[in-house]
């Protein structure tokens, strides 16, 4: 291919990258947009694409009750991915290591959790927590995330301590070295893109729930997404606060998929294919 | 003597000093502290109540502190979104639960939670002169605005706080007097009207918003039709009846014709600010997003502006009408402190430091609204907008409550099917009458889905 060639199918091709970008993109661009526009613009048709910016959305979202809000999403989030790693990534192991007669059958019943909406745990769950007190808590919030992410940890991480070979292990051991050494210096620091990856799908999904944080909170433990649905007044919509609350709960989830980019792509696909 | 007397003075003063000090600090124990329970009854109560975010209680809540410091009782009021608080308060008392001690009682949700049995009766409190005194009178409320929280034996579960009266607001009166248009005062006129303003000035001639099952069911009863046959003892619906076919293709054709592109799809707060804005020139809807165009400081038609009773239809005159209410649920671990909260809430007097402190006019206590005060306020323009909010909001009390159709609790099954049904024929989908012959169908199948005998 001569020079002139290549560099007009480079340009097709960034064409087209661009086009994509701009597709896809465009419900947030349009979303940021808004959040710095005053409410009179927002409503105006047609739209106008240049205006002087406001900060005043932001600043008023954070004199509000939202900022509580953005922590409660915060802390249920971080604390339920915490916690189902914990729990899941021994299991995953245990289980990927365990050659026994049940091991299908057992690793079916953990996901047969996963298999129903959630909505048919809503209300047990409502009832069960009013019986003991966790209605409108975090803690509350924290169990309700980590049993639903727990199963996907054990399912995810699985593949990837299939991948690490037990001769290392065995190697490891004898060696002197005890199997809490063998697992926490020897083998999670082979799966660690995994546990990245299985991370920020964990925390994706109890950052972004709506349903089970309008059922289970009321003012305390409210979340982000349900305090953004909360500028849908009787007597209007907050169109402002709407977009700029919208556009600050994707942050955080922006920010650690970035932090975290460097494993998020060979986690997500180093566990697909045994070696 | 003297030495011993003058010698003892000191002393005998001590005593009397004493006894009196003891006399004093036993008379201090043993009646003040009586007294000032009497006066506070509720002290060490927290009453929690939950209603969706609304102007009313925003203000209130300036007064809250008063009222704790009348009662010593503490008032944890929890505001949410409308949808929000619908689906929690709707789970929390469908669950029997105990949560709140008194709610909102939402308009479009009361026939089902005063026929299910989810609240309290009110009539024991006001009923009681103990608990509530003579002056508080019940009977001063707007019939039409009590109508929602009353079961089929008369029985009050819930006291408005809000009222919603359907009237017509005009934004470019000095476009339609340029053109030579009246007021339009019926179905007929208002067609003419919208027609001939359409264009004109780069003005729509009528805007409306999404929530069809609100705005259409007045054309539907204008008309001559009816939402249920015969609400709310039959409610086998009646969506394709020939006037309720006839209301469809009339409403349609307003909003495809005279209305701003996307309308069908407009929120209130487009609509509003179509209006306000003066970019389309007939709105009907509560007074209380009607009167903005000539009460809030962000209107820009306020001199060319009037508001009306919306037009009368061929068979009837029934212009929509709703309330917002405060209940007690019936599970409530505070119901005599709840009942204390809302007495106070919806005395006269909160209601007409409401009005004179901060402009909220959509109370529903009639003694407020005919003050003389009331109507110093609220006329604008020479409109007495009072009057007007008075006369709708209590047409349904008066013969029959036409409005009957909304407080079914199937109503939601309906509105749903009824919403679909226009917005096929508002986009040219279907004719009129296919679609409201396939609604009923529909209407009916849900219904009994969900276990309604008809």
């Amino acid at each position: 291919m001569t020079g002139p060639v290549r560099r007009s199918a480079s340009a097709r091709r960034l064409v087209a990258i661009g086009v994509t970008l701009i597709v896809l993109l465009s419900p947030f661009l349009w979303l940021l947009q808004m959040s710095f526009k005053s409410n009179d613009l927002i409503l105006q048709f047609p739209p106008p694409l240049i205006f002087t910016p406001t900060l005043e959305n932001y600043a008023s979202l954070w004199r509000s009750a939202f900022a509580a809000s953005f922590g409660n999403s915060l802390m249920s989030a971080s604390f339920s991915t915490a916690l189902a790693l914990l729990l899941g990534v021994p299991a995953a192991y245990a289980l990927s290591r365990w050659a026994g007669r049940g091991k299908h059958a057992l690793s079916f019943a953990i996901l047969v959790t996963r298999m129903a909406p959630p909505i048919a745990f809503t209300i047990p769950f409502f009832l069960f927590y009013r019986w003991i007190g966790l209605l409108d808590t975090v803690t509350g919030l924290v169990l309700v995330y980590t049993s639903f992410n727990l199963p996907l940890v054990i399912w995810m991480m699985q593949p990837f301590f299939e991948t690490v070979p037990p001769s290392l292990e065995e190697a490891a051991l004898v060696d002197g070295a005890s199997t809490r050494v063998v697992f926490l210096e020897i083998v999670l620091p082979m799966v660690a893109p995994g546990i990245a990856a299985t991370a920020i799908l964990c925390f994706l999904y109890a950052w972004n729930d709506f349903f089970f944080a309008l059922i289970l909170t009321r003012t305390n433990a409210r979340t982000a997404p349900v305090a953004v649905v909360n500028f849908m007044n009787y007597e209007g919509w907050e169109w402002g606060k709407i977009a700029a609350g919208g556009s600050l709960v994707m942050a955080p989830v922006l920010i650690f998929s970035l932090a975290v980019r460097r494993y998020l792509v060979s986690g997500l696909t180093a566990g697909a294919v045994k070696g | 003597m003297t030495r011993k007397n003058s010698s003892h003075k000191p002393a005998g003063l001590s005593r009397r000093t004493l006894l009196r000090a003891s006399a004093a600090i036993l008379g201090a124990v043993a009646f003040p502290l009586p007294a000032i329970a009497q006066t506070k009854p509720f002290a060490g109560v927290t009453l929690r109540g939950a209603s969706f975010q609304h102007r009313f209680f925003t203000l209130l809540q300036n007064y809250i502190p008063e009222f704790e410091a009348q009662t010593g009782m503490k008032v944890d009021l929890q505001l949410s979104a409308f949808p929000v608080y619908n689906q929690q308060a709707n789970l929390e008392l469908s669950s029997g639960g105990s949560a709140f001690d008194f709610v909102n009682v939402t308009f479009i949700l009361a026939a089902r939670w005063v026929a299910a049995g989810l609240l309290a009766n009110l009539d024991e409190f006001t009923g009681d002169p103990n608990l509530t005194p003579a002056e508080w009178n019940p009977r001063d409320f707007v019939e039409g605005a009590q109508v929602p929280y009353r079961d089929a034996k008369g029985a009050t579960y819930g006291y408005s706080w809000e009222g919603g009266a359907m009237v017509m607001g005009l934004s470019r009166m000095d476009v339609m007097e340029k053109r030579g248009l009246k007021i339009p005062k019926t179905f007929a006129e208002l067609e003419q009207v919208c027609a001939a303003m359409n264009g004109a000035d780069n003005v729509n001639g009528i805007v409306s918003f999404q929530l069809h099952h609100w705005c259409l069911p007045p054309y539907i009863r204008g008309f001559g039709g009816n939402i249920f046959r015969n609400p709310p003892t039959d409610i086998m619906p009646t969506l394709n009846s020939p006037e309720a076919i006839q209301a469809v293709e009339y409403y349609a054709n307003l909003l495809r014709n005279y209305a701003p592109r996307g309308v069908l799809t407009y929120t209130e707060d487009q609509a509003r600010q179509s209006h306000m804005t003066g970019r389309s020139n007939i709105f009907i809807h509560s007074s209380a997003w009607i009167t903005p165009i000539l009460l809030s400081n962000d209107s820009k038609v306020r001199d060319t502006s009037r508001v009306v009773r919306m037009p009368a239809g061929p068979v009837h005159d029934f212009p929509a009408a709703n309330s917002q209410g405060l209940g007690i649920p019936k599970n409530a671990k505070n119901k005599k402190a709840a009942w204390e909260f809302i007495k106070w809430a919806l005395s006269p007097e909160i209601s007409m430091r409401l009005v004179k402190e901060h402009g909220h006019s959509s109370v529903c206590r009639r003694s407020v609204i005919e003050s003389e005060e009331y109507r110093k306020l609220n006329t604008v323009n020479g409109q007495d907008l009072g009057a007007l909010y008075l006369e709708v909001l209590g047409l349904p009390a008066k013969g029959e409550n036409y409005m009957a159709y909304r407080t079914v609790k199937e109503f939601p099954i309906i509105g749903d099917v009824l919403n679909k049904a226009f917005e096929q024929v508002a986009t040219g989908q279907l004719a009129a009458a296919a679609a409201m012959n396939a609604a009923q169908e529909q209407a009916v199948a849900n219904l009994r889905r969900a276990g309604t005998a008809l």
